[in-house]
């Protein structure tokens, strides 16, 4: 099992992103097709689909090559990544005009609405979100895989 | 190999090895003394209480997308 451990490291990292996935899917057909709701879903899943597996596999290979040195725990790892994520998902979310920024908050889908003095009550959830999934799948996905 | 080589044979290997003596058993049941040293070891009080923090953010967690409802799309999209 000392082959490829960082092919090993890429598909346990993209593992939770593609389960969420077919979920993704699913609200977008209920919402969009079904329910014919007017909200640009389809153009929020670009990076969801595109860049976030992609960079949660990139993220464990990371923590693989760097933990040897580090001795980070992999929760603690994988709590650092909405540091990028979330500038980057936000300027994609902008381009794609998904997120729209107003005088008192910001606007995702043209439906949720979330006042900027609660951005940081969401970034700390998303720290504590990404420390548990690292934690306890990905963490886990790497054990069975014989790379942790 | 007849029988008088193997007899030899016995007789120069039980000459060759010390009789094994009886292991002296303690003289009270060491089991709960270990299962007291497990519970107190320094590792056992760092797990429980990590499961217990991680538990405690799994639920604010729950409570946040409780009370913002908005903010689970917004996961959804960074998952």
């Amino acid at each position: 099992m000392n082959t490829h451990p960082y092919l090993r490291a890429y598909l346990a990292g993209v593992f939770v992103p593609t389960l969420v996935l077919p979920l993704l899917l699913i609200v977008f057909i209920v919402v969009r097709i079904v329910l014919q709701v007017p909200v640009p879903i389809e153009r929020g899943m670009i990076f969801p689909m595109a860049v976030v597996p992609s960079l949660f596999g990139l993220w464990n290979m990371l923590y693989m090559c760097s933990h040897p040195h580090t001795h980070l725990p992999i929760g603690l790892h994988g709590a650092i990544l909405p540091l990028i994520m979330a500038p980057v998902g936000a300027l994609v979310a902008t381009c794609l005009h998904v997120l729209a920024f107003g005088a008192h908050g910001v606007t995702w889908f043209q439906a949720a609405y979330v006042p900027y003095m609660l951005i940081a009550p969401c970034f700390l959830a998303a720290l504590a979100g990404y420390y548990l999934v690292w934690k306890y799948i990905v963490g886990s996905l790497n054990r069975v895989l014989g790379i942790a | 190999m007849n029988a008088h080589d193997e007899d030899r044979l016995k007789e120069l290997l039980q000459q060759a090895l010390p009789p094994v003596e009886a292991a002296p058993e303690p003289g009270r049941d060491l089991w709960p003394a270990v299962l007291r040293r497990l519970d107190a070891s320094p590792a056992a009080t760092p797990l429980r209480f990590w499961a217990w923090f991680d538990g405690a953010l799994l639920a604010g967690l729950a409570v946040f997308a409780a009370f913002l409802p908005a903010s689970i799309p917004v996961f959804l999209y960074y998952l």
